[in-house]
């Protein structure tokens, strides 16, 4: 009973937070909204501008159910000088009184700010600097801040850290004895992933890649699930960035190359094709290291697009309940309901996909993985594996 | 579209929180809790074998159990078998020693009764002598004048009282 009353709150506040982030709160709000956008009599709300905010990176954590108030995080930049500095998001950003940024003098007259959306760096943060003849120009600097993705990075570092060292504990105090509920639940996810999908596909190699596979699964299923809860820890759309995919692809694309035999570089540069396909214009090798740059890129794009997707529709059907209320209240009232049905079958559906999505990205990497670690006399395996990743793909 | 274009920043910093929780998990997680799912798959594959094997003997068990029962049984059976029969016998032998000591005795009765009989005979027979002597005694008495007459008649009254019996 006292279960199911937390996860109603918590589906409560998963759709209550991002009405009350959306929601336009009277004069402060439009001055935003004219600022920010350069339009006057705007109606209002820009869903647009809302849904790249919560989508995209932030330099401030936003705290539940107040919209001028933000988790301040470090940020940290390298300024045109080569000097790096320091300082919390919230001397660059304000919210309290419509403007979205504010000058912060680092000190030496190195000033910070978060760049207007003129500039090509929007939302950035850039350093102003003032030429003696007037004119400002802005500056992007170097910077790896602690931006609310970094931030969301390292809770699911250690909240997956946590869970597996706490599994592996077990097995240490208690021996022989079967993990129950929680533990449970974790375990049958090890073996899911261990013996239904890289033990069989590996095989005697799978010692060599299953830490980095399992690892890359667990990483990318706590990612997607704390980016489902709306609130503080979660939140970020982190599996939803293309940054955090693209090196976990690139991390897959080493990995298969890196560890890849003789067999299968042969397989790219010197193919079993007739000749003139290789000879005098290497289409085969051509097509196939092209392959090899594919890979990576799907799977890139395909965790990408999933999770974003997923909390796209998610924002745009939360912000349909504010665009019909401006235009009538009765249909807001009707639209509110179907818009909070569909949210929470939206969720849902989202918590299905982030496991499906964390299986098919390490799938698809063990697949990879184990295409490259051909030997010459298993043509057949090959072809095998290449029919799965087709009917995948 | 700035959805698209990776932040320098999150990949640096991407690239190091997985390197961290890589390291950790290899060196401290996995090998633990893949050794353990393995040990306790054995345990249990383990236990299932023994479980089979001692069930395996239990059945054996059971049916050596039944055979000596059953082996018991018909040792009984035929003991009780062999009782009945003893029995019979005995009791039938029983019977023909009664039956020939019934004889006996039957006989001896037989005997002894004849022989009664024929002491009472004599006994009646001399007591009826007698009583023939006291009435001849009384008649010769009477009559001593036709003695031949008179032994006549006696003669012929005892023929008729022996004819009589």
């Amino acid at each position: 009973m006292n279960r199911l009353l937390i996860s109603l709150t918590l589906a409560l506040a998963l759709i209550a937070w991002p009405l009350y982030a959306a929601e336009p709160k009277g004069d402060n709000e439009t001055l935003e909204i004219e600022d920010a956008s350069g339009h006057e009599e705007e109606t209002g709300i820009n869903p647009k501008e809302i849904i790249f905010e919560h989508l995209g990176d932030n330099y401030g954590w936003e705290i539940p159910f107040s919209h001028t108030h933000r988790i301040p995080l470090p940020c940290i930049v390298r300024a045109k000088d080569g000097v790096w500095y320091c300082f919390m998001s919230n001397k660059v950003q304000s919210h309290e009184h419509g403007l979205k940024f504010k000058e912060y003098n680092a000190g030496d007259d190195v000033i910070f700010t978060i760049a207007g959306p003129e500039d090509p760096h929007k939302d950035k943060i850039v350093q102003v600097i003032k030429n003696p003849d007037g004119t400002v120009e802005y500056y992007r600097p170097r910077d790896i801040s602690i931006t609310k993705n970094v931030a969301a990075l390292w809770i699911s570092v250690i909240l997956v850290a946590a869970l597996m060292l706490w599994l592996a504990g077990w097995y240490r105090r208690k021996g022989y004895k079967a993990p129950r509920k929680g533990l449970g639940a974790i375990e049958v996810c090890v073996s899911f992933v261990y013996d239904g999908v890289i033990k069989p596909t590996l095989k005697e190699n799978t010692p060599r890649f299953a830490p980095y596979l399992m690892t890359v699964f667990f990483f990318i299923l706590g990612m997607n699930l704390l980016g489902l809860i709306v609130i503080f820890p979660g939140g970020a759309n982190l599996t939803g960035n293309i940054a955090v995919t693209l090196v976990l692809a690139v991390l897959t694309f080493l990995i298969t190359n890196i560890f890849g035999t003789k067999e299968y570089w042969k397989e790219i540069f010197w193919p079993d094709v007739p000749l003139w396909l290789k000879c005098p214009l290497p289409i085969m090798p051509l097509i196939e290291v092209f392959g090899m740059f594919t890979k990576p890129a799907a799977l890139t794009v395909r965790l990408f697009a999933n999770m974003m997707g997923g909390h796209m529709i998610v924002i745009v059907l939360t912000l349909l309940i504010f665009i019909f209320y401006l235009m009538s209240p009765a249909i807001g009232g009707v639209v509110t309901v179907i818009s909070i049905i569909f949210s929470v079958f939206m969720l849902v559906i989202d918590v299905l996909v982030s496991f499906i999505q964390a299986y098919v990205f390490t799938m698809l990497s063990t697949i990879f993985i184990s295409l490259a670690q051909v030997k010459g006399h298993e043509h057949k395996h090959e072809s095998v594996g290449k029919a799965i990743e087709e009917a995948l793909v | 579209m700035e959805l698209f274009t990776p932040d320098f920043g999150l990949i640096f910093w991407m690239f190091v929180s997985f390197g961290i929780l890589f390291l950790i998990l290899w060196k401290l997680a996995w090998p633990a809790i893949l050794k353990g799912i393995d040990q306790r798959a054995d345990l249990i594959d383990k236990g299932v074998e023994y479980a089979q094997n001692a069930k395996e003997q239990l059945d054996n068990a059971h049916q050596e159990a039944e055979k000596y029962i059953t082996e018991a049984r018909k040792q009984q059976a035929d003991m009780l078998r062999e009782a009945d029969k003893m029995k019979n016998q005995i009791i039938e032998e029983a019977r023909g020693e009664a039956q020939k000591e019934a004889q006996k005795v039957m006989e001896q009765a037989k005997v002894s009764i004849q022989q009664q009989q024929k002491e009472a005979e004599q006994a009646f027979r001399d007591s009826v002598s007698e009583f023939a002597l006291q009435i001849a005694q009384k008649v010769v008495k009477q009559e001593m004048a036709d003695q031949k007459a008179q032994s006549k008649l006696v003669d012929s009254l005892l023929n008729e009282m022996e004819s009589k019996k």
